[in-house]
């Protein structure tokens, strides 16, 4: 967002432009700067790291993550938290597989996952929207009943997909660049065009910045933030496919660990928690930033142990930068 | 000018300046605050008075300047180092903590102790003495505070300031959201303070309130202070033209015509009904006129125009629209669509989204209108927006800033241009001029005067009764969610209003 809340006096100089401005622009591109200075680092240190093998690999193996990054970018966006999409993820990876070991048609198997997490979205935005449990709780709620529900399914074995058509959608590829990747990029661009251009996209970030002025302007405030958790669950079957795919079978709990990423990846691009605030190129850079990291620790051969404490550095200093860059702006905007 | 052998002031101010990026927000302010009196201080939004009270509270360092406390210098600037220097502010803006008890929220932060735990009977004892200090005794010590009225909040933080016997308390608005008697009553308080010997600056956008409670009023404009004189020599009129700084157009002219008597009726509401708040009013509406609401803070006028904006899901009634009858709207969308628009009370919480630009908020209500198959047009929203905005007087070149970043006046006049461009048959207004400064406020009436004139029909709230029944071409007075009466023409005096309100609470006490 940016804000140009007046002219500067003509004395102001350098210096004024940047008490006035800076905050704003840290604030705005700062990430785009990490991004960009991260990507050199490693291309620095391993030229592989820009081989189009490398990036097509890399898209391939956060296409699932990514694109339930979009559906989170949305129930965010609204103030809201999906803290079920890891199981939600499971048992829609689980159905597709499931209806493939079955000898289901890999379409069926697809459509019927995304349905099942699209079912899981509604009951989601309906816990949350409908019936006003806190977003947190409601989610880590149903959660926990899409894993036992997975489980039980499941009898928590694999399922294991014989048909090579099955593994298509995640393995396969044009040209070395892969399906899935091609699904996460124009997904990405057809959820960010929705949130920005459309009048639902409107919506959105008018509800999460004040529900109770939205809803008096006639905006239907419930619904539109029930209906972020069904986008969400939309994007937990598309995940769950590709994996299902890709791996060629599925079993419970494949990722419980992907929650993490997914929020650290919209968080980390600047999407304020506290709703209103965000955008979706903010999740695609901080799907680059956590991707590159990732990868950076296997190119350059770094003890793996410290990857942990590299995302958690780096989600705690975005929030640190994104507080602080605030109140400078806030300090600014006074004036 | 205190003579050698006066106590010291309670607050002297010299030369206190501070600038923001491009404003120079005080520009060499000199205040003096006597011991034991209140001293109105008055001006515009923007003349720089909250600058000068986050000064006086630690809240923010000046550029330059000194501030002594009772003759002691006080220059390290934190909350805490002038809380306990004996200053306290008690703002517009309530700062309770809506979950905890009464008790818990007047000894917030300072409650009595004893080896690090807390003395509860104490505790218990000293809140029903400052409770019978404020006479606030009605209010139980157990009560939760966030179900108790906003009144009796804001007396919750006149207590917690007397806890600590602070010496120097500062009232920013502190009648801006209180009914008649509630206002009296608070004055009352403001009076006992005063010969308990504590000082205190009153800062009000009611002058009338103000030349009535304070021995000395300042006035400020533009981060100077351009007067300080005794209260008893001014008059309503001098402080606003010392506020603005030239004659402004009156208040109250270009007088609205009143519609003739057989202009069409616009809307007829029955039996309205809304369980616990609104019971069974009626009201008729013609096409062109002013409906003033008046009433004390819970007669349920604010849950009336909440009722007929769609806004309160169990409200019910019958209701007339041009003559044909329609469904109850059971959202606001649906009373949009049938022509009646809302401009809520709070701007901040109900009314704009505070992050997002101007532009954004007006077209809120009517996104589809900038897009085309559902994508948004930005630069068909700014044209919009700006189309809405200007006549109600609000600089579309503005349109671009956060709403959050805008004066009161500038706020509301978003939240009543939102619905312009829609054209509503009726618009509800509730407590449009809260809170906004004076300039601001004329110009607010110069708008709902010509929306009138060219053919909306208008019902407006206030707390204000000079402004319903100056702006009301008819008033309907409410009481306990009941209407009293409704008073047109020469009857339709303040005198009258508060007549009727105050008989009916008598015969209930």
């Amino acid at each position: 967002m940016t804000a140009e809340t007046g002219r500067l006096a003509g004395g102001a100089g350098v210096r004024g432009f940047l008490v006035q401005h800076g905050p704003g622009i840290l604030r705005t591109y700062g990430i785009v700067f990490a991004l960009v200075v991260l990507v050199i680092g490693v291309t620095a240190n391993n030229p592989t790291f820009l081989t189009s093998t490398n990036i097509y690999n890399m898209l391939s193996q956060w296409a699932p993550a990514g694109i339930m990054a979009i559906g989170m970018t949305y129930v965010i966006l609204t103030g809201g938290f999906d803290l079920s999409i890891a199981a939600g993820y499971s048992l829609c990876a689980v159905t597709a597989a499931g209806l493939g070991q079955g000898g289901a048609s890999p379409a069926m198997c697809f459509l019927a996952a995304i349905g099942v997490g699209l079912v899981l979205g509604i009951v989601n935005g309906g816990l949350v929207s409908l019936i006003g449990i806190n977003p947190f709780i409601a989610t880590v709620g149903s959660g926990f009943i899409m894993s036992g529900v997975t489980l039980l399914i499941t009898d928590n074995k694999a399922y294991i997909v014989d048909d090579p058509s099955f593994a298509t959608l995640g393995g396969g590829d044009i040209g070395g660049f892969p399906y899935a990747g091609m699904l996460l990029i124009g997904l990405m661009v057809i959820g960010g065009f929705i949130l920005a251009r459309s009048v639902y996209g409107q919506w959105i970030y008018a509800v999460g910045g004040n529900r109770e002025a939205s809803r008096l302007s006639g905006i239907r405030s419930q619904l539109t933030e029930a209906s972020t958790y069904v986008v969400s669950g939309l994007c937990m079957g598309i995940a769950g496919i590709i994996t299902a795919s890709q791996l060629s079978s599925a079993q419970a709990d494949i990722d419980p660990d992907i929650v993490f990423d997914v929020i650290t990846i919209v968080v980390v691009g600047g999407t304020s928690l506290a709703g209103g605030i965000g955008s979706m190129w903010r999740s695609a850079i901080g799907l680059g930033l956590i991707a590159t990291i990732t990868n950076a620790f296997s190119l350059l051969d770094l003890n793996p142990f410290y990857q942990d404490l590299a995302k958690g550095f780096i989600i705690v200093g975005a929030l640190a930068l994104d507080v602080w860059s605030r109140r400078l702006a806030r300090r600014a905007a006074i004036a | 000018m205190p003579a050698g052998g006066t106590p010291p002031a309670a607050l002297t101010v010299t030369g206190m300046s501070k600038s923001f990026p491009g404003v120079h927000a005080l520009a060499g302010v000199d205040f003096t605050l006597a011991a034991g009196e209140v001293h109105g201080l008055v001006g515009q939004n923007g003349a720089g008075k909250s600058t000068l009270v986050k000064i006086i509270t630690g809240a923010q360092a000046p550029d330059e300047g000194t501030l002594l406390v009772h003759g002691r210098p006080l220059d390290h600037w934190s909350p805490r180092a002038h809380m306990d220097a004996g200053i306290a502010a008690i703002y517009q803006e309530l700062n309770t903590v809506p979950a905890r008890t009464a008790m818990d929220n007047v000894f917030l932060g300072q409650y009595p102790r004893v080896a690090g735990f807390v003395r509860r009977g104490e505790m218990r004892r000293r809140f029903r003495e400052l409770a019978a200090l404020v006479g606030a005794e009605e209010i139980s010590p157990d009560a939760v505070a966030g179900l108790l009225s906003i009144a009796n909040q804001q007396l919750l933080e006149i207590m917690r300031a007397l806890v600590a016997e602070r010496t120097i308390l500062i009232m920013d608005e502190p009648t801006a959201s209180l009914g008649p008697s509630e206002r009296e009553r608070l004055k009352e308080i403001v009076r006992t303070l005063r010969e308990r010997g504590v000082s205190v600056i009153y800062i009000s956008h009611d002058l009338d309130e103000v030349l009535e409670i304070a021995q000395t009023v300042t006035v400020m404009r533009d981060g100077r202070v351009v007067e300080t004189r005794p209260a008893a020599g001014y008059r309503a009129a001098d402080l606003v033209h010392a506020m603005l700084g030239e004659v402004p157009d009156a208040a109250h002219a270009g007088a609205h015509v009143p519609p003739s008597a057989d202009a069409p009726e616009v809307l007829r509401a029955t039996g309205v009904t809304l369980p616990g708040a609104v019971h069974g009013i009626d009201l008729t509406l013609r096409r062109g006129e002013i409906l003033g609401v008046a009433g004390l803070v819970g007669a349920g006028r604010t849950e009336l125009l909440r009722c007929l904006a769609g806004a309160e899901k169990g409200a019910r009634g019958e209701l007339m629209i041009e003559g044909m009858p329609r469904r109850w709207p059971r959202s606001v969308a649906a009373a949009v669509r049938m022509g009646i628009a809302l401009a809520p009370e709070d701007r901040k919480g109900q009314g704009l989204v505070l992050i997002q630009n101007g532009s954004v908020n007006v077209t809120l209500p009517d996104i589809a209108a900038a897009s085309t198959a559902g994508i948004v047009s930005s630069r068909r929203r700014r044209e919009l927006a700006g189309a809405a905005v200007t006549p109600v007087g609000f600089d579309p070149a503005r349109l671009s800033a956060p709403a959050g970043t805008l004066s009161g006046g500038n706020q509301q006049k978003l939240v009543i241009g939102k619905w312009l461009h829609r054209r509503p048959r009726v618009l509800l207004l509730d407590e449009p001029t809260r809170g906004i400064d004076v300039g601001a406020k004329a110009e607010i009436y110069a708008v709902m005067r010509r929306l009138a004139d060219e053919g909306m029909s208008v019902i407006v709230v206030s707390s204000d009764l000079d402004e319903v029944v100056d702006l009301a071409d008819r008033v309907l007075v409410m009481h306990a969610g009941r209407k009293l009466a409704e008073l047109s023409g020469a009857e339709a005096t303040v005198k009258r209003v508060l007549d009727l309100v105050f008989k009916v609470e008598e015969v209930a006490a």
